[in-house]
């Protein structure tokens, strides 16, 4: 690690984070969640689609490190490496499912397998 | 109700009366106080306007513009909340810079019609998230989302990406496909999300207000006392102890390290043991705790984890291994490719 990101990431600490610093994480935190959401609704391009779901566990992801700083303990640094973990295996059969579909109708568009539903 | 609040807040510090006064200082304020609700819906709305501006849709379609009017309107939110922060609760300048980027790049994400573009700004989102997660003390965390993610992930998803174009007519190489010029229903999702902001937003305001106030410490110092090798590792380095002694174990194997005392006893092969005083400054490294979370805490947890991997990696394998069928309409376009190019052969 070098020594300006050891410099940043040990400011401050191991003292206690305010509440309202707490709030502007989570803050960013739902903004990503929410563009993520929006993402995966609006666009029609199922690979688009499953990078709306990354930026989901991303959020996610801040949220849960800036409770672990503020309650000063380490579980939700843990509970992000299993999200890293469950977002790698989505990925690989998510993507498997992308190429599978695409050889089948040579498109991306989520709307043409909307026959699936029902 | 907020005098409630107030009462209950006042409850925890009697709870906890070894608590200094610049921690008191410190204690979670009542965020429904300090923050300005007229810029923070206002910024949530006008955000709300950006974004569905920038989404990829028929006719004009303003990106520009739309992120433009999406930053002011974010920027609104933020500023919401820092006017009326009670001193020294607010995120340092690096917070602004990377959560700028990330909101920045992610919306990008979603608006860009190019999908490698969209891949190579998630990119970019998970390094300035990363840059979050070292301004939040977790090294261990930053580093490894970058390799996982930026490294490993987003590579999987860019192979995808070329696998899964279709061929580009020579003519209009520049042309993009239908699916990604035009998003779907742009507005009822912009919509959608913002409400779903604002009222996630009130509910942290109210929520964080009432968490318990922080506690002082460095986290589960306590753990250093199972690990003698460190310790080991700082007195030999500190010339307290000569290169052959170690710290003596108990019949248990425990290690005989005293942190309330802040003595160790150690000894040479043979020797007769002695304690020595341990530096006053040993601090457990984010990464020994995120280990010890890890293995001790949820050792459960990882055995699951490796399970989610293997079917990951059978389900993968298994979908990779099926033999696909074109459908009809499929078909018929390659044939009517295959046919064309015979015929510009043949002229």
């Amino acid at each position: 690690m070098t020594d300006l990101a050891l410099a940043i990431a040990q400011a401050d600490f191991p003292l206690p984070m305010p509440g309202a610093t707490l709030y502007h994480y989570l803050l960013v935190s739902a903004l990503m969640f929410a563009i993520g959401v929006i993402g995966f609704v609006s666009r029609r391009n199922l690979i688009i689609m499953f990078l709306c779901t990354e930026l989901m566990f991303q959020a996610a992801g801040i949220a849960l490190i800036a409770f672990s700083r503020f309650h000063l303990n380490h579980t939700g640094e843990t509970f992000v490496i299993f999200v890293l973990t469950v977002a790698a295996a989505e990925a690989a059969l998510a993507l498997a499912l992308v190429v599978l579909l695409f050889r089948r109708k040579e498109t991306l568009d989520a709307s043409s397998w909307a026959e699936l539903k029902g | 109700m907020r005098s409630g609040r107030k009462a209950r807040a006042a409850g925890f510090d009697r709870r906890l009366p070894h608590v200094g006064n610049s921690l008191r200082s410190a204690r979670s304020p009542d965020l429904s106080e300090f923050f300005n609700p007229v810029l923070l819906y206002g910024g949530c709305a006008l955000g709300a306007l950006g974004i569905a501006l920038a989404l990829p849709r028929r006719g004009v379609s303003p990106q520009v513009l739309g992120a433009i009017v999406a930053a002011i309107g974010l920027g609104a939110m933020f500023l919401g909340l820092g006017v009326a922060t009670p001193d020294g609760a607010r995120p340092r300048v690096m917070f602004y810079i990377f959560a700028v980027i990330a909101l920045g790049a992610s919306l990008r994400v979603i608006s860009h019609p190019r999908p490698v573009y969209a891949a190579l700004y998630f990119i970019l989102t998970i390094l300035a998230s990363s840059g979050l997660y070292l301004l939040l003390s977790a090294e261990f965390m930053a580093f490894a989302l970058i390799i996982v993610y930026a490294g490993a992930i987003l590579i999987t998803y860019l192979f995808v990406i070329m696998l899964a174009t279709e061929t580009p007519v020579e003519s209009e190489l520049e042309a993009l496909a239908e699916y990604d010029r035009y998003s779907r229903e742009p507005i009822a999702a912009t919509v959608a999300g913002f409400i779903l902001i604002a009222a996630l937003s009130t509910l942290l305001a109210r929520g964080v207000g009432e968490l318990p106030p922080p506690r002082a410490g460095s986290p589960d110092v306590a753990r250093i006392a199972d690990l003698p090798g460190k310790v080991e590792r700082i007195l030999r380095d500190s010339e307290t102890i000569t290169g052959s002694q170690r710290i003596v174990r108990d019949a248990e194997g425990k290690p005989a390290i005293d942190l309330s005392e802040g003595t160790a006893l150690v000894a040479a092969p043979g020797g007769e043991p002695h304690a020595v005083r341990l530096p006053g400054d040993l601090v457990l490294t984010n990464t020994e705790g995120v280990g010890f979370s890890l293995l001790v805490d949820h050792p459960g947890s990882i055995e699951i984890a490796g399970v989610i991997l293997l079917m990951a990696m059978l389900g993968a394998v298994v979908l990779a291994r099926k033999k696909v069928e074109l459908d009809e309409r499929a078909r018929a376009r390659q044939l009517a490719a295959q046919r064309a190019a015979a015929e510009g052969v043949s002229l």
